[in-house]
C-alpha cells in the first residue's frame, strides 16, 4: 500500500494505532474522537483497511494476555510507523506551505 | 438487530469470515450496547451506518477474492486527488477515439458482411498459397507498417505539442534561483 494511497479512514487507524495497541471497538471510538466527532467509521470500512494493512505489513495483531478472539488488539509495525511518519511529515510541509500562501494573501 | 448485522456478515466471502466475522460481532455487540442507552436516533444511525458499511465491505471483499485487486486502491475515497504533471493533451484524446471508433466501426461492418452472405454447407477448404503472390502480401505489409506509422507518429506529434517537453528547459526566476546573501559576510 504506498503512502500515496493513504485514504482518511486509514490515517485515522494508524493515528490510534500510534500510541498503543488498540482492539476494533476502541479504534472506532479512538478515530471518532481524533476526527474531532466529524469521521465515524462503520465496522465494516475498519475490518477492510485492517485487513489491508495487516497484509502490507503495516499493523501486527497484538497477543495480549487477557483478550480472546472477539478482542483481538492491534498495533503498528515498524514499517507502518515509518509510513505514517511519512505521510504526517509530507501533510505537515503541505501545511506550512498552505498558511504561508494564505498569510501572503491575507496581507 | 444483531441477528440482522449476522445475516450481513454471512455475506462476507469464506475465508474472510473465518478470519474477522466474531472481532466483527463483537465489535458490532459493543455499538448495540452503546447506542442501546443514547436513543432510538443514535440506533437508527448506527443500523444505516452499519448496514451501508457492511453491504459495501462484503461488495469489496468479494471484489478482492474474485480478482485479487484492492477496489479500494484502484479508487480511494476520502482523500485530496493528486495528479501526476502528466496530462494528454485534447489532440491525443482525440485522436485515439478516432481511432477506436474506426476500428468498432470496422468491427461492426465485418459483422454485417458476414451475415450478408448465404451460410455455405461446403467447408471452406484450405487457403492454398499459390492464391497469394509475394508482392501482393508485401506491399499489403507495408501499407500496414506506414498506417501504424502514421498512426505512432501523430500521437507524438500530438505529445509534443503539449509543451511538457519544454518544461525540462524552464529557467527558474532569477530572483528565486539567485543565493540570498542577506545576513552573510
Amino acid at each position: 500500500m504506498p503512502s500515496s494511497l493513504l485514504t482518511e479512514p486509514v490515517l485515522l487507524i494508524l493515528l490510534s494505532l500510534a500510541d498503543q495497541p488498540r482492539h476494533g471497538y476502541a479504534i472506532l471510538q479512538d478515530t471518532h474522537k481524533i476526527s474531532g466527532g466529524r469521521v465515524r467509521l462503520s465496522t465494516g470500512t475498519l475490518y477492510g483497511a485492517l485487513r489491508r494493512l495487516l497484509e502490507e505489513r503495516w499493523i501486527e495483531r497484538f497477543e495480549a494476555r487477557d483478550t480472546s478472539r472477539g478482542k483481538q488488539a492491534y498495533r503498528l509495525t515498524a514499517t507502518g510507523r515509518r509510513n505514517l511518519q511519512a505521510e504526517v511529515s509530507r501533510m505537515r510541509q503541505l501545511s506550512r506551505v498552505a498558511s504561508g500562501r494564505l498569510a501572503q494573501t491575507e496581507s | 438487530m444483531l441477528a440482522f448485522y449476522q445475516l450481513l456478515l454471512s455475506l462476507y466471502p469464506a475465508g474472510y469470515r473465518d478470519e474477522y466475522q466474531q472481532e466483527m460481532l463483537s465489535v458490532l455487540v459493543q455499538l448495540n450496547e452503546e447506542s442501546s442507552q443514547q436513543g432510538w436516533p443514535a440506533r437508527f444511525l448506527l443500523a444505516a451506518r452499519e448496514t451501508a458499511g457492511l453491504l459495501r465491505g462484503a461488495l469489496q471483499e468479494h471484489f478482492y477474492a474474485f480478482t485479487g485487486f484492492d477496489p479500494l486502491v484502484a479508487f480511494p475515497n476520502r482523500r485530496i486527488p493528486m495528479r501526476s504533471e502528466f496530462r494528454f493533451p485534447k489532440t491525443t484524446v482525440t485522436l485515439m477515439a478516432l481511432i477506436l471508433v474506426a476500428i468498432i466501426v470496422a468491427i461492426e461492418k465485418a459483422k454485417a458482411i458476414s451475415e450478408s452472405i448465404p451460410p455455405s454447407s461446403t467447408p471452406v477448404g484450405p487457403i492454398r498459397p499459390e492464391y497469394v503472390g509475394v508482392v501482393p502480401a508485401f506491399l499489403i505489409a507495408l501499407g500496414s507498417a506506414c498506417v501504424m506509422g502514421l498512426i505512432g507518429w501523430a500521437i507524438l506529434f500530438a505529445l509534443g505539442r503539449s509543451g511538457i517537453h519544454r518544461l525540462s528547459s524552464v529557467q527558474p526566476d532569477a530572483n528565486q534561483t539567485k543565493p540570498s546573501t542577506l545576513g552573510l559576510k
